[in-house]
């Protein structure tokens, strides 16, 4: 098992590589260049370390939340949208009050995760009353959530003083704390990281956890056994975009320091890769969401130095997964083959 | 799967092939119809081997003569001769005496009926040789009577049929020859003319039977009372009642109803009318791997469900030692052979899952045990143990539902038998006076 996932890395990484190198030379571009701009730009200088884990940490909140409800059998692809919406409700509240910073932060985060949550609850609700799909319901929410988040801040709750639409900015007290000085690393990560510890306990040690993971494991038999599919539907929606909120809460206070609609360049989607390359594991999911970090701010990097188009980064993830996928399907054929 | 097995099955002649699950018997039929291939060795067919499996193969969504052509339709030009199909198939249908209407569609058809149509399509083949693995897993007894007639005709036009079975009724009515199969080997071969039905049974499980409990008298008040009970499209108007340490049998063909009952006694499911029950009930599922365990989770997390929260005595955390002292227990006292109860729930035979779900369901003494085809596929061994316990459990005083499609099953553990039909009870046989003939008439009744 071990050496099969060795296996699985080595030949993961190798095949990353290869498809980079190959759009660098479809770019004209050296590999060997390439590659060196890429790891500059991703683990270069305190700068660019900075710049891979603060990806990382708006990858690794929504990454999270897509595990939860992946573990209870719900495909929630609408992380973009919850982002959007606990963004929303936290750049809201952070105008909104004067209290210590700390309190304040706390609020912000509070928000992000009731605005995620309740913009999943609404997916896991229609799932669980009216049995809709929630891959349809979380895609279209996610529209809504940008229209809603548009008409918010160009209309009724647009900063008189902005020149863009978006909310005001925050007072300067409640930006959130820099790991490394005067870069967009902030405590956001290490948050993130204990409610990741927190998610693995909760999965793996709690009832709750533990009916969440068998009403996606074998919905039937959880069924049978007593356990209320729909309660756990809406739970694990509302826990799912509570997450996914934090992260929208998190590049609030964190980097825009204010709420615009351009919060998100669709971390939420990049994190069903990261869920899913993390085996919807939670210290997994940490480990993938670096790795997916670095190749984003790399990838930059190399769009700013050797003309690769940043889009062939997103290729390369897009492979990544459907590689992935792949494998979990061939690997279940070769089991069922026995 | 299988080691150094020779087998013949001739011209004209019924060979039984008997052996518990597991024994090697699907994977015998599979290699010898072409669809596995063996390591070594070698088969002689002389003409077609025709493979009618336990699972109907049909598409549920076609028509019987879609089936029964499907992969050699009549064809005209681009398109299938439909006239020529149906003619066929209904020619068939009359040489073998296997009346089907060749136009329905084969998901409105009777479990009964579909066979019909599965043997069809291997006629249709003309085999000279064909094997049916377990054909009477989910036929009442007239439709068994009417198969193995079916089958003598075949054998008269000088088919060979190979039948697999585990139910020795059977062989010793129809067979000619009988072959037992014990963990891939083949452990006795003769004409059933020259063996008994006790030494069958030996050589299958090889060894002794298990003895069960006998049932104690018991005289308890009434705990479980269903008055008027309507399932839409599932059930109307059923009453009845259980007593403490009293087993209630329902017998009848899959799919009259049964599922319903005990979904609505288990409260998985809507009903009009009135249910009264305790609340403790232990629950045997009718399909292990879909409705009672997470075939790839450990025994401990398997044991835990349905009592996760309890294994968390009121807090948020579940309490491991609790919960692994719980499994244990389940595992000693109802015999589930495991080399460690953190292995995967999958490495276990099928028996030995079955015990652990029998276990979990009667751990706590239920006053109430819903128990539905709790041997189904699990072996000779195995089902004397579940017989056991269940039989236990009614001597400790517990109300039992015991739905079965083996009627052996239902006489060997009931202390009263109801049959249900087309969703409503037709009969009720009282005080372990049990008519074959009256129940099996019974359950295929209007």
């Amino acid at each position: 098992m071990k050496r099969e996932s060795m296996k699985a890395l080595l030949l993961g990484t190798l095949g990353v590589v290869a498809a980079m190198s190959l759009a660098m030379l479809a770019s004209h571009v050296s590999p060997i260049l390439g590659f060196n701009a890429f790891f500059y730009g991703a683990f270069g200088g305190k700068q660019e370390i900075a710049e891979t884990l603060a990806s990382t940490t708006a990858l690794l909140f929504p990454a999270l939340g897509i595990a939860i409800a992946f573990r209870a059998g719900l495909f929630n692809i609408g992380a973009e949208g919850q982002l959007l919406v606990g963004g929303l409700l936290a750049g809201w509240i952070g105008t909104r009050i004067e209290v210590a910073p700390a309190l304040a932060i706390a609020a912000i985060f509070l928000a992000g995760a009731f605005g995620g949550a309740v913009w999943g609850a609404i997916a896991g609700w229609l799932k669980a009353a009216r049995g809709a799909n929630e891959v349809i319901s979380t895609l279209m929410l996610n529209f809504i959530a940008a229209s809603l988040a548009l008409y918010l801040v160009t209309g009724p709750l647009r900063a008189p003083d902005a020149a863009g639409p978006e909310l005001s900015l925050l007072p300067h007290a409640y930006w959130l704390p820099t790991l490394l000085p005067q870069t967009r690393a902030t405590i956001a990560l290490p948050i993130a990281l204990l409610l990741a510890f927190a998610l693995r306990y909760v999965l793996n040690r709690t009832w709750f956890g533990y009916r969440l993971r068998a009403a996606g494991e074998a919905p039937e038999a959880a069924r049978r056994a007593g356990i209320s599919l729909s309660r756990v539907a809406l739970s694990a929606m509302a826990w799912s975009g509570a997450l996914a909120g934090m992260g929208g809460a998190a590049l609030v206070a964190g980097e825009l320091h204010r709420f615009n609609t351009q919060l998100s360049p669709g971390y939420g989607f990049i994190a069903i890769a990261v869920a899913l390359v993390g085996g919807l594991e939670p210290l997994a999911i940490c480990v993938a969401a670096l790795a997916f970090g670095a190749l984003e701010s790399g990838g930059l990097a190399l769009q700013a130095a050797a003309a690769v188009p940043k889009d062939a980064i997103h290729v390369i993830e897009g492979l990544l997964v459907f590689a992935l996928a792949a494998r979990r399907y061939l690997g279940a054929r070769g089991a069922t083959t026995q | 799967m299988l080691d150094a097995v020779d087998l013949t099955c001739e011209a004209g002649e019924i060979h039984a092939l008997v052996g518990e699950n597991g024994a090697g018997k699907s994977t015998l039929a599979a290699i010898a119809a072409g669809e596995l291939s063996a390591d070594t060795g070698e088969i002689e067919r002389n003409g077609r081997i025709g493979l009618v499996h336990q699972h109907f193969a049909l598409i549920d969504r076609l028509c019987v003569w879609e089936n029964v052509v499907l992969g050699r339709e009549p064809r005209r030009l681009a398109t299938i001769d439909r006239g020529a199909a149906r003619a066929f198939v209904r020619d068939l249908g009359e040489r073998y005496g296997l009346d089907v209407d060749p136009d329905a569609l084969v998901e409105d058809l009777p479990v009964g009926i579909r066979q019909r149509v599965e043997l069809l399509r291997e006629l249709a083949r003309d085999p000279s040789i064909l094997i049916l693995d377990e054909p009477t897993a989910a036929l009442s007894p007239g439709e068994v009577e009417r198969l193995f007639s079916t089958v003598a005709r075949l054998t008269q036009n000088g088919v060979g049929a190979l039948v697999i079975t585990h139910k020795l009724d059977e062989v010793f009515a129809h067979a000619e020859r009988v072959t037992v199969l014990r963990r891939g080997r083949v452990v006795e071969r003769r004409p059933v003319a020259e063996i008994t039905r006790d030494q069958v049974a030996r050589a299958m499980i090889g060894g002794d039977i298990p003895s069960i409990p006998s049932h104690q008298p018991t005289n308890g008040a009434v705990v479980v009372r269903v008055e008027d009970l309507a399932v839409p499209g599932a059930i109307e108007h059923l009453s009845l009642h259980i007593a403490a340490g009293e087993i209630l049998g329902v017998a009848g063909v899959e799919g009259n109803g049964q599922s319903a009952l005990a979904d609505a006694l288990a409260g998985l499911t809507p009903f009009r009318g009135t249910i009264d029950r305790p609340a403790a009930i232990g629950i045997i599922p009718q399909d292990r791997l879909l409705e009672a365990v997470i075939p790839a989770w450990s025994l401990v997390e398997n044991a835990m469900l349905g009592r996760e929260r309890a294994a968390g005595n009121g807090s948020w955390r579940i309490d491991r030692a609790a919960a692994r002292a719980q499994c244990t227990a389940i595992v000693e006292r109802f015999d589930v052979r495991t080399e460690s109860i953190d292995a995967p729930l999958a490495t276990l035979s099928g028996g030995n899952q079955q015990k652990l779900v029998v276990g979990r369901a009667l751990i706590d003494n239920p006053a109430f045990v819903i128990a539905y085809n709790p041997t189904r596929g699990i072996d000779i061994g195995a089902t004397a143990t579940v017989h056991g316990e269940l039989l236990a459990a009614r001597n400790r005083g517990a109300a039992i539902l015991l739905v079965s499609f083996e009627l052996d099953e239902l006489f060997a553990l009931s202390d009263r038998i109801v049959v249900i039909a087309r969703g409503a009870l037709r009969g009720e046989f009282t005080d372990r006076h049990f008519d074959r003939d009256a129940i099996g008439r019974l359950m295929v009744s209007a």
